[in-house]
């Protein structure tokens, strides 16, 4: 359902009035809109794609985007955050190509017995201090309604959508992750997105708490 | 595959949200959007639900090179509108010149009448050309009264627009926030104009909003006619 603007936050009107002038060619609300929002923008790609360079250039693909299209931001199909978070997800999977490594992926992925190298990344990602996908998904104070409704998954539907969406992995590589059949960790992405979609509706799901 | 099933929208809707569509599959959603409603608004409801899911996301500072590129590519200069912002890069400029030349010989003939009055000021608004839920494009004419008070305006050709939706005339100053005009119902209006609210204004923009205006007193749907002028 679209909140009306009318419900929004203050700063959800603020980057909208933002995103409007930029629309009319005001380059100095948009390098505001810029200094406001880059940051999340920035950390959203950073999950998907971890090379800070590639991240950067993505970035500025983002923002040159966002300043060509903000004359058609429609307030009454999105709020602006969740416009411009799109298109900072959108152009970070794009960035990502099949066989290009990423960290996570290149020390639990399908090369059997790992190298000395796969070794030493394991215990890099370990010891890695930002938060996993499921840290994140016990932080998300800001989405109550969601994090109410991700309660409702089960652990590994759950552990399978959080890592497909922050870190923008695809079916395959969240069974390579997870270690499970190609088939399994499909059924259980798309119950966890039919388990959302209805307990977000405030529907009562009788057997959410199904296989898996 | 039949895109118009809402099953089957919906699916791939959630798969491209959620990040897990990918390679040939992802890239032809893509380029399936402008032409499908229905996916673009099972896309929009998906990122509506899950957008949310990034709010924890500690913030990442990007380094200052980034704004300095993003900065150069935009059309360089630091002033707001220095170098005409978007209205200098879209084509409407060109399509603009054609009409501008109709306006003047408007004006050419007003002038050769004698009057006490001031003639009217006439600022032709073309579409830009991003509202694809609009109509076929249409051109709006304002005339300003040589005194000031007021301001009409009327469609070159009828304009229709979708139901539950307005358009909303603004004036837009260099520096500052747009002003609201009024609503435009079918493109036609008269404004009563108050003192001083064209002061400081060189564009005149509708937008398309929600039925009744807009809720918070400044655009906030997408422009879909403008034209400059100078008092």
């Amino acid at each position: 359902m679209v909140k009306p603007a009318a419900d929004w936050t203050e700063r959800s009107l603020d980057l909208s009035r933002l995103l409007a002038r930029a629309g009319l060619g005001d380059r100095a609300a948009f390098a505001t809109l810029y200094e406001r929002t880059s940051p999340h923008l920035f950390a959203v790609v950073l999950r998907i794609n971890r090379d800070r360079a590639q991240a950067e250039d993505i970035l500025q693909e983002v923002y040159v985007n966002v300043w060509r299209a903000a004359q058609s931001f429609d307030a009454a199909q999105s709020q602006p955050l969740t416009w411009l978070t799109s298109i900072a997800r959108n152009r970070a999977i794009d960035s990502l190509r099949r066989g290009q490594t990423q960290p996570k992926l290149q020390t639990l992925g399908s090369a059997a017995g790992g190298a000395d190298a796969e070794d030493e990344d394991v215990y890099d990602t370990v010891a890695d201090a930002a938060p996993g996908p499921l840290d994140l998904l016990s932080r998300a104070t800001d989405a109550r309604a969601l994090g109410e409704c991700m309660d409702k998954l089960t652990a590994l539907q759950r552990q399978s959508v959080a890592l497909a969406f922050y870190q923008g992995l695809s079916h395959a590589e969240v069974a390579d992750q997870l270690r499970q059949p190609l088939g399994t960790v499909k059924s259980w992405v798309r119950r966890a997105l039919a388990t959302l979609k209805s307990c977000l509706q405030g529907a009562v799901v009788r057997d959410g708490a199904g296989a898996g | 595959m039949d895109y118009g099933r809402p099953e089957l929208a919906d699916r791939l809707a959630a798969e491209y949200v959620a990040g897990t569509l990918r390679g040939p599959a992802r890239r032809r959603f893509e380029s399936l959007l402008p032409a499908h409603p229905l996916l673009r608004e099972a896309t929009l409801a998906w990122q509506r639900r899950l957008m949310p899911l990034t709010a924890p996301i500690a913030p990442q500072q990007p380094s200052g090179e980034v704004w300095r590129r993003i900065s150069e590519r935009i059309g360089g200069g630091s002033e707001a509108k220095a170098d005409g912002g978007a209205w200098t890069r879209l084509s409407f400029w060109r399509g603009l010149t054609a009409f501008a030349s109709v306006a003047a010989i408007g004006l050419a003939v007003l002038l050769a009448n004698p009057s006490a009055v001031p003639p009217p000021i006439v600022v032709v608004l073309a579409p830009t050309g991003t509202a694809p839920g609009t109509a076929p494009p249409a051109s709006l004419v304002a005339s300003i009264s040589g005194d000031g008070s007021t301001l009409v305006t009327r469609p070159i050709v009828p304009v229709s627009i979708q139901p539950g939706r307005a358009l909303e005339l603004w004036a837009v100053p260099t520096a500052g926030a747009p002003r609201s005009l009024g609503l435009l119902p079918g493109g036609s209006g008269t404004v009563a104009l108050r003192a001083k609210v064209l002061a400081g204004a060189d564009t005149l923009a509708v937008t398309l909003e929600p039925a009744g205006g807009s809720p918070t007193g400044q655009p906030t749907g997408p422009i879909v006619y403008a034209g400059k002028f100078s008092l």
